[in-house]
């Protein structure tokens, strides 16, 4: 941004309403309606120019803006200077600020020209307005408008002037600007035809502006002598001038409600979206349908779209800008090249997009991790009980084996010998007795590494089993007979086995009740009971490990213990 | 064929009615020192004794042997006693064999799967004796 051409400006535009104002001064009352539209209009392009100029540095809007002004308000100050030289250059350059206008309006939205074409038609446009206002002035003679006293002289005036030669120039003056009009009409609709994404939305304001301030030139052009007064003509239709200033508010206000809508957009995103949700939610925030999330791809074969499609990043495609997305490496948003424009509204979607891609990246990384170590924690607790069931097995087929031939053995040894020596007998008695007691403990040890009842049977005889040995009185509502996996089968016992233990150690109840329920999908394991009540999972570590144990399996145990009211544990495990 | 004439091994047959102290028994079990103690056990008191270490030698020997008892362990290394025990019980009323489960696990580790064979019982092998076996037979006769 130039600080000391932003500094003139400004302080031209306070000279020209000083001088504007003195010029007037004193204000005549016929005069003051129209003096005060055209202060307005003026002051509101060079006010639109220098907030322009603030906001696009890089594009010359803000300096068409600004001279459209002053070639409005200059001119009208000068034929109010009652001064001959400053007179006629005054009347020579009103209406070129016409030109202006339609300048404005074919660099519109970027401020550059599009092609050479229209680079000429722009400089025709000001040269016809300059070289008809000079021929006008050597032939008008302000006494042909009834302007012979009040008025300085004419010093481009030939002789007396001519009336038909003014009047001839004055016809196709107003030809020739309603053809450059319908030319610079028709430019404007076929940019508006051919923008996409963000510039065609853009170009729509300007398009109905373009028009409404073309007919408005047309009709105060002279090119038709309508019946309206120098009012209307003079005073109220400049007002529609306005709308230009008024593209400016509008771009302005777009952007600036483009940037909160993407901060709502990506707070919107529904967690893990895929980039093409992302990619549409911040086409839609930002009013640019062409939005393009590309990413780098891993193949070498350079980028695709989120719709797959092959992007050229290095070498945009004509109309096309890229950016980065902020924090990636990557990951590029490819966009149309009109909201260059708007360098602050490009960072923000980039950075939006960062963040969105950040943030749906670490939930995957978390939820590929967590989903590691449900699977490591679900494999530790199958490994424990593989490892259990083989111990039991291992116990059973070796040290239990041999009890039993121990015990079989000192049984026979017992009756032979009792017979010859009874001492001997007592003897081989007794330690008969040891061993099977050793082999009754044995069992329970082996039980409780691993029941193989359920291994054998399943749950229903498992369950059985446990309501056999259970000390309170138990009942089995139901339970499923078919078997189910391995891992759910003993996560079901093992909350039977703990409920039931804990029946007995703290609940002072009279009974329990088990009911197991197979559901689509799912086990309900249940076991209640009528006693003390006021279990905590927290307190104490067997109903802990046992909701560590359910959530192993991916399950979810839920106790409900109220202080006199029973004990009721539920799991709930996943079951194919 | 089975259930008609003596079979080639020589053993007579079980008379159904009259259980004789010769009546051959059968041990079904992988464990060798367990068969061999049992052997010398239930010889002693007074039972031919014919032997099998797995469920298809069991069959087999049920066919040859025609024993009058089978003790038959559960745990086998082809398929369980279970499995052998329902074998046994399509053979022919005439030579199907007293089938007795047998194993060091107790009988409740077994659930309800001993009551729905068709075996006659279960006896832990930590309580074999040549009157326990006798007790199985007597109620079979009744």
């Amino acid at each position: 941004m130039n600080r000391r051409l932003l500094t003139a400006l400004i302080a031209g535009a306070t000279a020209a309403v000083g001088l504007f104002v003195w010029a007037a001064w004193p204000p005549t009352a016929r005069y003051v309606p129209i003096e005060i539209s055209m202060a307005v209009v003026g002051l509101s392009f060079m006010a639109a120019g220098i907030a322009a100029w603030l906001r696009w540095p890089a594009s010359r809007l803000g300096l068409l803006f600004t001279i459209a002004g002053y070639l409005y308000l200059v001119p009208y100050i000068l034929v109010n200077l009652a001064n001959p030289v400053a007179w006629t250059v005054g009347n020579m350059y009103q209406g070129l600020y016409g030109a202006a206008l339609a300048h404005l309006g074919l660099a519109w939205p970027t401020g550059r020209l599009r092609s050479r074409f229209e680079c000429g038609v722009v400089i025709a446009n000001y040269a016809q307005n300059v070289a008809f206002n000079v021929a006008g002035m050597m032939f008008w003679n302000p006494a042909f408008s009834g302007c012979s006293a009040r008025c300085p002289a004419n010093v481009l005036l030939i002789g007396e002037g001519s009336r038909p030669a003014w009047n001839a120039l004055n016809t196709v003056e107003g030809f020739v600007g309603l053809v450059m009009t319908g030319i610079v009409l028709a430019l404007i609709v076929r940019h508006w035809r051919s923008a996409r994404g963000w510039s065609r939305r853009a170009m729509v304001p300007l398009v109905w502006i373009s028009f409404a301030v073309g007919l408005e030139q047309i009709l105060i052009g002279g090119a038709f002598n309508l019946p309206l007064s120098g009012l209307v003509s003079y005073g109220l239709a400049p007002l529609v001038l306005l709308l230009g200033p008024a593209l400016f508010m509008i771009s302005t206000v777009r952007a600036r409600t483009a940037g909160g809508a993407l901060g709502t957009a990506i707070v919107d995103l529904e967690p893990g979206a895929p980039p093409g949700r992302l990619k549409e939610a911040l086409a839609r925030a930002l009013g640019d349908s062409t939005l393009q999330l590309a990413f780098r791809q891993d193949d070498g074969s350079g980028y695709r779209d989120t719709s797959g499609q092959t992007v050229q990043v290095a070498r945009p495609d004509p109309g096309r800008a890229v950016v980065s997305v902020t924090g990636s490496d990557g990951a590029v948003l490819v966009y149309d090249e009109g909201l260059k424009l708007e360098p602050q509204l490009v960072r923000l979607t980039a950075a939006a997009a960062g963040m969105a891609l950040e943030h749906a990246r670490l939930q995957a990384e978390v939820r590929a991790q967590l989903e590691q170590v449900r699977a490591s924690r679900a494999r530790i607790v199958a490994a424990g009980d593989e490892e259990r069931r083989r111990l039991e097995r291992d116990l059973h087929d070796g040290a239990q084996q041999r009890l039993v031939t121990l015990s079989l053995a000192l049984g026979m040894a017992k009756d032979r010998a009792a017979q010859a020596d009874p001492e001997l007998g007592s003897l081989i008695e007794s330690a008969s007795k040891e061993a099977r007691e050793a082999l009754t403990e044995l069992r329970e040890l082996a039980r409780g590494i691993h029941p193989a009842v359920l291994t054998e049977t399943g749950l229903a005889g498992a369950i059985q089993a446990l309501v056999e040995r259970s000390p309170v009185a138990t009942t089995v509502t139901a339970v499923p007979d078919r078997r189910f996996p391995a891992p759910i089968e003993a996560t079901a016992y093992f909350v039977v086995c703990e409920a039931l233990a804990n029946v007995a150690k703290h609940a002072r109840a009279n009974s329990a009740q088990i009911t197991i329920c197979a559901r689509p999908g799912r086990l309900v394991v249940q076991v209640s009971d009528d006693g003390a009540g006021g279990a905590r999972p927290e307190a104490g570590s067997g109903l802990r490990g046992l909701a560590d144990r359910v959530a192993s399996a991916g399950g979810v145990l839920r106790v409900d213990s109220p202080p006199g009211g029973g004990t009721r544990l539920e799991a709930d495990l996943p079951c194919p | 064929m089975v259930g008609a004439g003596p079979d080639a091994s020589g053993w007579p047959r079980c008379q159904t009615g009259s259980v004789q102290p010769s009546a051959a028994i059968l041990i079904v079990d992988d464990h060798d020192g367990f068969r061999t103690f049992a052997r010398g056990m239930l010889e002693a008191a007074g039972f031919t004794v014919a032997e099998a270490a797995t469920g298809a030698e069991a069959t087999e020997a049920a066919r040859t042997v025609r024993p009058g008892l089978v003790l038959l362990d559960i745990g086998l290394p082809d398929f369980d006693g279970f499995e052998v025990a329902r074998r046994l019980a399509a053979l022919a009323e005439e030579t199907a064999p007293v089938v007795v489960l047998t194993s060091t696990r107790d009988a409740r580790d077994y659930g309800g799967r001993i009551a729905a064979s068709p075996a006659a019982g279960f006896l832990p092998k930590d309580q074999l004796s040549g009157a326990a076996l006798r007790r199985f037979l007597a109620r079979d006769r009744a």
